[in-house]
């Protein structure tokens, strides 16, 4: 074993870094590197992504590692697991991280699975002891726990972290680039990505997004759902929804929020009619600030959220967005 | 075709969680114990399947003997036929374990077509046995798949649309493969009373831990429990987020009405700047 960390990019569609990889750079230097004497090292797969080397420098990974295949050029499950799965049986590297994106959670557990590590999922805390385990904490039993994770004798040590979780910090380095050629036979691929497509929106990605707006079975259409669009808008928001809004068709699925769908974890999450079931709590329950708009007094959400009105969204939406218009074009 | 589902019992979390005395687990006393939610979605898209291509519904299932009510349950939904790991012993086993043992079980059992699986259980709720069964089958698989837009058995492939990060992507798998089913992909039926009272009769065949062969798969009984564990638990915390409650009312009734609809907003907007400090 080396005493390397390595955080594999997340990529978008778009082939940008996401974010939560510069995360996950930022918190292995801060709580893992002094501990296993190791540097933090960024590790790129996929088709002209050696560019991106740089960037992953800028959050202090001194050493790059980049797979160039153009097989990797979308992502797909098998790819991906060859390529980290003869990285790190190369260099043996202690830690490896990723984010818990719909790819992380794909690949992860497959790749542990075949260089025979120890994996967590989705976590929200990383750390290591003094003798070099990697111990973690996450959420459980639909988010209403949290255990924490300790790594046993096996190498390396592997998990995928939550969007959102860590901050972002510069630490500008030149990174050493290493090039790997790994060799992926076509015939390993069983799985052919025949569509990619990414949503049009210029609004912020919900996992990423600072503050949230979402709607639930009551804004009762689509049409309707304008009104959350609208208020997200002009607080930058992301917007999301429940699975009950999903399920009428108001609006597409991966704006669903909860067990199921999306972790989100911003400073303001606003539910607008939203009955608040254990569901939906277990992907935002841990929001810093959360407002309900809800004509139900007896709505379960009414019992774990900060500030409320109780009243009908279609009179009380109109008056609180204007309102936060007038304010935030004057600051 | 041959369809299999891997298929967990897991405790209900919409009651209270509380710690154990140990401090390293969940206090079971009490709790429910329910087919996994997402493993319903599973075991309604298996059906949905054979009803469409014909064939057999098998259930592995992997657990104490408890785990029996809850294979009834998937037969009694219109499964043929069950298949349970059964050991008492194993509550530290962790994933890696739980998927190798089921993944070389499924192995004995002979040729199959598609694999389902829930996306994850809900009370560990690590996400991560199914991909793991996959690798060690050797098989591909597609997680989290929101909608199973086509199979086609002749051809030995399938189709299924995955919802990303930003986006959606369709892709087509050879079979055999295993799916990863999250909610919402249908809607699973309720087991009829013609239907509980056939799964009394389906096949179930009982796999004690002795005929595993744990070490042809590269474990020991030990690795089983918590000593051969690749992670475990050290410490578990049930966290009380306090919320602050300011709750909004009308006057006369809860619901604010006219006038009050303006006042309302005007304090949510000040409260939220003011005191929350996010606008
Ligand atoms: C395995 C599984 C996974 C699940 N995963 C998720 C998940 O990821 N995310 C998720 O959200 N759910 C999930 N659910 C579903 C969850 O159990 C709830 O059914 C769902 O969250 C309810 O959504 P809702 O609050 O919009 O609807 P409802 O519970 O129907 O609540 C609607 C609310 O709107 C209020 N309302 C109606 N009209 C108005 C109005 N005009 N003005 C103000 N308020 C109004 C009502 O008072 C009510 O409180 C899952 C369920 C299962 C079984
Ligand atoms: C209190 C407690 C007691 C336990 N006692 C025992 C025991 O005595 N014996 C024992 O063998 N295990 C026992 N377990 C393990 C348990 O049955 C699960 O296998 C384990 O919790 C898997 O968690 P996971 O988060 O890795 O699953 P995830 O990776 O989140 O599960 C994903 C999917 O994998 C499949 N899956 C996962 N586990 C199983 C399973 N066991 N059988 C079939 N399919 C599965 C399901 O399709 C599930 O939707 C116990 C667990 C707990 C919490």
């Amino acid at each position: 074993m080396s005493s390397e960390i390595w955080v594999v990019a997340d990529l978008k569609i778009d082939g940008s870094i996401r974010q939560v990889t510069f995360e996950a750079l930022s918190e292995a230097k801060a709580r893992l590197a002094a501990k296993f004497g190791g540097p933090v090292c960024g590790v790129l797969l996929g088709a002209n992504v050696s560019s991106l080397a740089g960037e992953l420098g800028k959050y202090g990974a001194e050493k790059v590692y980049v797979v160039e295949n153009e097989t990797l050029k979308d992502f797909n499950t098998e790819g991906y697991t060859i390529a980290l799965s003869e990285l790190i049986k190369k260099h043996q590297p202690a830690v490896v991280i990723t984010g818990n994106t719909v790819f992380g959670q794909d690949y992860f557990p497959g790749v542990a699975a075949r260089v025979g590590a120890g994996v967590t999922m989705d976590a929200i805390e990383v750390d290591a002891t003094d003798d070099k385990k990697l111990q973690i904490k996450r959420f459980s039993h639909s988010s209403k726990a949290i255990p924490t994770k300790l790594f046993l004798d096996h190498y390396p040590m592997m998990t995928t972290v939550r969007p959102n979780s860590f901050k972002a910090v510069e630490d500008p380095k030149t990174p050493e680039v290493i090039n790997e050629a790994v060799t992926i036979d076509p015939g390993d691929i069983k799985t052919k990505v025949i569509e990619i497509k990414a949503k049009e929106s210029d609004r912020p990605e919900l996992t990423e997004a600072d503050r949230v707006g979402s709607g639930g079975r009551g804004l009762g259409s689509e049409e309707n759902f304008k009104h959350v669009y609208e208020l997200a808008d002009i607080l930058g928001a992301a917007v999301g929804a429940t699975r009950a809004a999903v399920d009428a068709g108001y609006c597409p699925y991966d704006m669903q929020v909860g067990q199921t769908g999306k972790a989100v974890s911003p400073n303001l999450y606003i539910a607008i009619a939203i009955s608040g079931s254990v569901q939906h709590f277990a992907g935002m329950g841990s929001s810093k600030v959360i407002v309900a708009i809800n004509k139900d007094p007896e709505a379960p959400i009414f019992q774990k959220c900060d500030y409320g009105i109780v009243g009908d969204l279609f009179d009380v939406l109109p008056p609180f967005t204007a309102r936060v218009k007038s304010l935030l074009s004057q600051s | 075709m041959k369809i299999l589902v891997v298929v967990s019992q897991t405790q209900d979390t919409e009651a209270k969680i509380k710690v154990s005395s140990s401090g390293d687990s969940v206090d079971t006393g009490g709790m429910k114990w329910i087919m996994n939610p997402y493993d319903e979605f599973a075991v309604e898209e298996a059906i949905q399947t054979k009803e469409k291509h014909g064939g057999e519904v098998v259930i592995v299932s992997m657990g104490p003997a408890r785990v029996v009510e809850t294979i009834r349950q998937a037969l009694a939904m219109g499964a043929d036929s069950a298949i349970h790991i059964a050991d008492d012993s194993f509550a530290d086993i962790d994933s890696f374990a739980v998927g190798k043992v089921i993944a070389s079980e499924i192995k004995k059992s002979g040729e199959f077509d598609i694999i389902f699986t829930g996306m994850k259980i809900i009370d560990e709720e690590s996400g991560q046995v199914g991909v793991q069964i996959a690798e060690e089958l050797g098989i591909p698989h597609v997680s989290l798949v929101s909608k199973v837009v086509e199979i086609d058995p002749a051809a030995k492939k399938a189709v299924c649309q995955k919802e990303i990060d930003g986006g959606h992507m369709v892709v087509e798998v050879q079979l055999p493969c295993l799916i990863t089913c999250p909610d919402a992909m249908n809607e699973p039926r309720y087991a009829s009373l013609p239907g509980i009272m056939k799964a009394k009769k389906k096949p179930l065949k009982e796999v004690p831990v002795a005929d595993i062969g744990l070490e042809e798969i590269g474990l020991t009984a030990d690795s089983l429990g918590k000593a051969g564990a690749r992670v475990k638990t050290v410490e578990i915390k049930v966290p009380e987020i306090q919320r602050k409650l300011k709750i909004i009312k009308g006057q006369d009734e809860p619901m604010v009405k006219g006038a009050e609809v303006e006042s309302a907003a005007e304090e949510l907007v000040k409260l939220l700047r003011e005191e929350a400090k996010v606008i």
